[in-house]
Formats: structure tokens, sequence, C-alpha cells
């Protein structure tokens, strides 16, 4: 019955290509009878996933009505808050998922064929998380859409980033539908065009940071090189922890390529864990002999109000342990490398949001001795701005979820 | 900004701390304690400590010569302005650059602007501590 | 060199003012490099800058008017009426401000121990809100070299209040937009007056406000001369500013 179902499916997919027949309005009811059909748990989770997102749009549109002044604890000294590490940790997720699965479909290596599907459809569901958190962070999110195009700063890392982004999703967006024509030709060129439009991006979001000449902490070319790398690890996590709970929720057990599969892309995100390991490192090293406010910056991070996110998070439950528990099985137990995209996942939220606070726990005005900017400045998320990060988590889960219903755990590959 | 005002208070406990006169034990400032000139602009603070105790300077050296007893009454007199200092009143009269600093040197010796009004004017700081009156 | 502090408290009255005069004098550097802060430095690269050679002097004052302010720090005594007219003039929301006073406190300072350092958008030269901006809603005036907002283009990143060095900026939710400091250009210099309403409103003569590029002004006098330091704030950023510090 299930099998029927799913076929009946691809062909209502392949058929949307061909022309809108009557066929595929019989394709769409069985495919909605299939998608009923599913168990409760997978009911339960997705109305959750539903439900933050109705909470964070309710939390957003508030927030909106009563001045982001007043709603988020952001500040005139602190204006990047945690919406804005949020973005960066979905957009980052996404230009990881683009790039991992670009091995498999744009370069050809053959291990790595099993997750792109998946990999490409969670790439457009994480970017649009993304975008659906920071619309809630830009005071005036509709003049960007008509300024961005109207009135370009070509010299702004922002406007390239925004820019390249819009067509980052628009060619993932297309790659993915032609993956599910079987299209393989122009979908590796779309594929091609989203890889190099993201990384483009994500430098660019990188370069945000790196080019701020005022922020020693961020100041230099590490951030895009660092945003990259880290791009790279945050996808190989995701593509392990929803493939794994794909299978779960489709009640499957995995093929040999797809255990393959995981193996693979368990190797890459443990050298990443590595690449990255080396890159903090030596931020910190260089950043203890720099000059005095990069110095604070660390001494928060290493010792101070900062101490625990990054030794405890960022450190040793989103590198050290799960690197360890990836080399101690040897990449090959499925549901260890699960555990471990578990802990990396929630150790990069917090590297993303270290990231952007610290760089401006820093007054400006620090180093002249005034009395107002002697120590330290503080930010903690508001209840609103939570709520809206909880949903952009909401829309990737209830996406993901539907997703593995209607896209028939991706595996129009090979069947 | 929180943590500015936790600051301001902050010093304020410190100005009332290094600044005996302004309260004593039994509640009674010695000498005429602070005074708090906030006209003709925010604010210059006079501590009757630096200059009984410290420097040694009598009552009699400038009361009623040079400022009423009554404190801050010389705000009222339309010529309280730097130019009568410079010209030998009231402050001036000491403050001319051979007896003590000249009042056209080292401003914010003596103004303490309106950061430092808000600090002795929050609630529990003496501030206009015209006791001695 | 010690300073006999005890010895100082016994002397009369009259005394005291020479003896502190010799001190101050004596700890020359020192004193400067402690009230100065970590801006000395700056105040050499600011040397060569205005002394540069005649064939530089156009690029270096690429707008007529140039428009700059000296701030004489020590003139500053916290009255905050620049506040005031600035609110006044301006519009600015009680949540804002445009120009700020600092306040730095230097307990084992000789004789004076406070200071007040009064802040404003510098309106740099190589601004990084200009570049940070992805709407060209803030931007250099070509004529003048004040770094303005145009309101209807911003789009609320606040990439330019992160990029700022010098915290001059702040979301106006009346304007919708970044709101800063423009030399008062909409409200008073546009109408004629040749004052900032923080300058005109100084009764210390603490924020002179003038043309850079016009040397009769009294700006430009007190940029080029060596007798006095002048520095800028934060020079180690490269942002260039055109607002100076000195103390006269």
């Amino acid at each position: 019955m299930a099998d029927e179902i799913r076929t009946s499916k691809i062909s209502a997919i392949g058929g949307l290509a061909r022309s809108f027949n009557s066929a595929l309005f019989s394709d769409i009811y069985s495919t909605l009878i299939g998608f009923l059909s599913g168990t409760r748990s997978f009911y339960i989770i997705l109305s959750l996933g539903v439900l933050t997102v109705f909470v964070a749009s309710i939390s957003g549109l508030d927030a909106m009505r009563i001045g982001y002044r007043h709603a988020y604890n952001i500040t005139r000294e602190i204006p990047w808050g945690i919406i804005i590490s949020t973005y960066i940790f979905f957009v980052v997720t996404s230009t990881g998922l683009c790039i991992v699965s670009s091995i498999g479909h744009v370069f050809g290596i053959k291990d790595f064929m099993p997750i792109v599907n998946r990999a490409v459809f969670l790439a457009v569901v994480t970017i649009f998380a993304g975008f659906s958190v920071i619309f809630f962070d830009i005071e005036n999110p509709f003049r960007m859409a008509i300024y961005n195009a109207l009135s370009p700063n070509l010299r702004s890392n922002l406007w390239w980033m925004g820019t390249l982004y819009g067509a980052y999703m628009f060619f993932m967006a297309i790659e993915f539908i032609l993956l599910l024509l079987k299209n393989h030709r122009f979908a590796t060129y779309a594929g091609l065009a989203g890889l190099i439009s993201g990384v483009a991006a994500h430098s660019n979001l990188g370069a945000i940071f790196g080019m701020l000449h005022s922020r020693e902490f961020w100041y230099g070319p590490y951030m895009p090189i660092y945003f990259i790398a880290s791009a790279v690890m945050s996808g190989g996590a995701a593509i392990i922890f929803f493939t794994w709970i794909g299978y779960k929720v489709n009640n499957e057990k995995m093929d040999a390529p797809m255990e393959r599969a995981i193996e693979v892309v368990s190797k890459l995100t443990a050298f990443m864990i590595a690449v990255i390991l080396f890159f903090t490192a030596w931020k910190v090293v260089t950043g203890l002999v720099g000059s005095p406010p990069k110095r604070e910056v660390i001494k928060a991070m290493l010792v101070g109000p900062y101490a625990a996110n990054f030794w405890g998070f960022e450190i040793i439950i989103g590198m050290i342990l799960p690197f360890a528990i990836l080399l101690g099985t040897g990449f090959r137990n499925v549901n260890m490398s699960f555990l471990a995209s578990v802990l990396m996942i929630i150790g990069i939220f917090f590297m993303r949001y270290d990231l952007v606070v610290e760089g401006q726990i820093v007054p400006v005005f620090h180093e002249l001795g005034v009395n107002e900017y002697r120590g330290l400045l503080h930010y903690l998320p508001s209840l609103h701005e939570i709520m809206i990060i909880t949903g952009g988590m909401g829309i990737v889960a209830s996406a993901f979820l539907i997703g593995e219903r209607v896209f028939n755990g991706h595996k129009s590959e090979g069947h | 900004m929180k943590r500015i005002y936790v600051l301001y208070l902050f010093m304020a406990v410190v100005v009332l701390s290094l600044n005996p006169d302004t309260i004593s034990a039994s509640g009674e400032a010695f000498h005429g304690g602070d005074i708090l000139y906030t006209r003709p602009l925010k604010a210059v603070l006079f501590s009757h400590r630096a200059h009984v105790e410290e420097i040694g300077l009598s009552c009699e050296a400038c009361h009623d010569g040079i400022f009423e007893m009554s404190a801050l009454s010389v705000q009222e007199k339309g010529d309280f302005t730097m130019e009568s200092l410079y010209e030998g009143r009231y402050c001036g009269a000491c403050h001319n650059g051979s007896m003590a600093f000249s009042s056209d040197s080292q401003c914010a010796r003596c103004h303490i602007g309106v950061k430092g009004y808000k600090r002795l004017s929050q609630p529990g700081a003496v501030g206009e501590g015209h006791r001695g009156d | 060199m010690r300073l006999d502090l005890d010895g100082l408290k016994k002397d009369p009255p009259e005394s005291i003012p020479a003896i502190e005069r010799r001190q101050f004098l004596k700890m020359g550097l020192v004193v400067t490099g402690v009230f100065a802060g970590g801006t000395v430095l700056s105040l050499i690269s600011n040397i060569q800058r205005v002394f540069a050679s005649p064939e530089e002097f156009k690029e270096k004052y690429p707008y007529t008017p140039h428009y700059s302010m000296v701030i004489r720090q020590n003139r500053c005594i916290d009255c905050e009426r620049c506040l005031e007219a600035c609110r006044r003039t301006n519009h600015v929301p009680p949540y804002g401000y445009r120009t700020a006073i600092l306040e730095r406190t230097i307990p084992d300072a000789i004789g004076q121990k406070r200071e007040f350092i009064p802040v404003l958008c510098m309106q740099c030269n190589n601004p990084p809100c200009v570049r940070a901006c992805p709407t060209r809603a803030s931007y250099k005036h070509r004529g003048n070299g004040i770094i303005m907002i145009d309101s209807k283009k911003c789009v609320g990143c606040k990439a330019c209040m992160v990029a700022c060095p010098y915290n001059a900026r702040y979301f106006n939710e009346e304007k919708r937009a970044i709101d800063k400091c423009n030399f008062c250009f909409d409200t008073r210099l546009s109408k004629g007056e040749r004052l900032t309403a923080c300058a005109a409103a100084c009764p210390t003569g603490a924020r002179t406000f003038g043309d850079l590029s016009d040397p009769s002004s009294d700006v430009y006098r007190m940029v080029h001369q060596i007798e006095r330091p002048v520095w800028v704030l934060r020079a180690e950023v490269g942002t260039r500013p055109n607002v100076f510090y000195m103390k006269a």
C-alpha cells in the first residue's frame, strides 16, 4: 500500500514537468492520504513545530507593534543580538548543506550521492528559516526589498550577502526541483550556481564582521575563511542529524549506500572539527597578544562571563565530545554519529551567539578610560527574541517533517 | 543604561563616604557642609571641609565679606558669573592664580557638571547641603 | 619624582598654586600620558596629517566648506547646555542622543581629578558606517563632507551602528531610520546659521565649529599650530575624523 502511494507520488512530480493533467490531482490526493497515514509521534512533533512558528509570528508582530527597542534586549551599544546570531546559524547550516551535497552532486563523488536530495531540500529550508528570523530584526524589511535594488552600495558586504543569498536560495530551489524531475544535468548546473553564490554570500557574511575595522575582535581576513570552514562542519552535522531522524520518521532501515554516505560525511565532519579547533586555538593565541580591546574579549571568553559558553558549549559539547565519539566508533556507528551531530549542532549554535555578542561587549570608548565605559557591556536575549528564534527552528522542523512525507524520504535517487 | 545608573549610584556612595562633613554622626554638617551651586549653570560643588580643615581657612576669611552666611544666596545675584570671579569677586578673591589656582584654570576641579549634580541629588544622597544656614 | 603630599598640606594657602604649578610642569610627559589616555600616539599622526606638504593640501580638505569641530576638552564643564540645544533643535527623542559628554575621573591626579569629554559624530573622511550601509542610506555629502542619512532608504539593519567606532548612532523610531549628528545641517546650516546648535549653546567655548578649508577660520588656526597638541579619538582605527580635540 505504502509503496504504491510512493510510486504514484514520484510519477506525480514527474508529471508536473510534462503537463498539468488530471492525473496530477489524483496524485496529490493520494499524497495527502499517505501523509495522513503517518504515526502519532510524527504529528505531535509536527504540531509542536507549527505551534512554535505560530507563537514566533505573534511575538514578531508584537515586537513590531511595540518597537524592537522595547521588545528586544538590544541596545545602542549592542545592536546585534541572538536573532542575528541565529540567522547566521541557519545560513551557515544552509551553506554547509550546499557544500557537502555538492561534493556528491556537483563534483561526482559517488559516496555522497544518497544524501544529496535531502541536503538540497534542507538547504532551501534553513536559508528560508534564516530569512524568516532576520525579518524580525530588520526595522524596515519592506524598504530593504526596494532599496536593495534601487540604491545598492557595492562597497557594502551586507548588500552582497543579501543579494547573493537571494540568488543562492533561488538556485537551490531550482536545483531541488530539477533533482525531483531527475534532470541531473541541469540540476548539476543549478547546484554549481548555488554553490558559487552560496560560498560567495557566506564569505561576505563573514566579511561583514571581518571588515569592521573598528571592532578588533572581528576585524581581519579570518572571519570569511572561518565562516566557510565552519559551514562545512555545520552542514555535515545537519546532514547526519536530519538523515537519521528522517529514517526514524519513515520507520525504515538505512541501506548500505546510505550507511556508507553517513560514514564519509562523519569523516568529513570530524576533519572539519579538527580544522575549527585549530582555527579557534590560533584565534585565542593571537588575540592574547593583540590590542587591549581584543584581549578584553579573549579574557571574557576564556575566564570571564563567556567562559561557560566557550569551554562548555563551544569546545567540549560542540567539538571535543563529538570528535571523540566519531573517532571512537570509527565513523561506522550511525547512531553514535547522530549523537555526535546533536552535540555539534548545540555547540555551533553557541559558537554563533558568542561570535556575534562577544564582538560587541567591549565598548568603543573603553580605551578612553571614561567612567561610562569602564566595564564590559552585557546582553541577554529577551523573551520576544527567544520566541522568534524558536520559531525559526520550528520552521526547519516542520518543513523537514513535511518534506520527509511529501518527498518520500528523499529517495528518488536510485529507486 | 542600567549599568550606568548603578555606576552613578556607586559613585554617589563613594562621594558621600569621602566627604564625612556631608553627614556627621549626629546628622549635623561640619563647617557648613558641601554647597552645591546650580546657577547660573549646573553645577559647582564647594567643600567647606577642603577649605576649612585641609587648608585651614577661618570662617571670617570669607564670611560675611565675600560670601553671606546663608548658603546659595549668592546665586540670586546677577553678577555671580565667571567674569566677576576673574575680576576678583566671590571665589575669585582667592582663586586668582597667586593665592589659589586661578578661576580660569582647572575648570572641572570645581565644576562637577550635570553628571555630578545628578549623582548628588539622587535619593539618599545629601546634595544641596546648606545645613549650615 | 615624588610628591610630598604632607608638606603640601601644611603649606599656607598662598604657596599651593606655585607648588602645584611646578609639580605639573615637572610631571609634564607623565601627566600628558595619563590624561591623554591612549591618544598621545594619535596626536603624532595628526600632526603629520595637519602639516602635510602643500600638494597634499587639496586632497586633505576635499570639501568646501570642509566642516569641522575642535573640542577644547579642558573647557567642558558638563553643563549640558549643548545636549539640551541638540535635543531641542534636532528633535532628538529621550531614548537617544546625537552628542554626549563622557566623564573621566583620575583619583590620584594632582589638583583637578575630573575631565569631561564631549563626543559626537566625527564626520570621518574614511567612514566605516558609509561602507557598511547596504542601501547608501548613510552617505558622505559631496559638498561639505558631513555624514548624512537618507531616512527613507534606511532598512534598519544596524550595521552602521556596529561599524561606528564612536557610538554616534541610534535608531530613531519616529523617523523609522538611524539618526545621528549631521552638524545641524538640515536644522541650522542650510538655513543660514553659521554654528551648530551645540557650539552656539556652549558657554565656555569648548566646542568650536567652522570650515577647515578656510585658513582664516578659528578651527583652521587651532588645528594648524604646533604649540599645543591636537588629537583625534581612536586614531588607530584610521577613520580620519573631522572632530579634533585639544586643551587650550
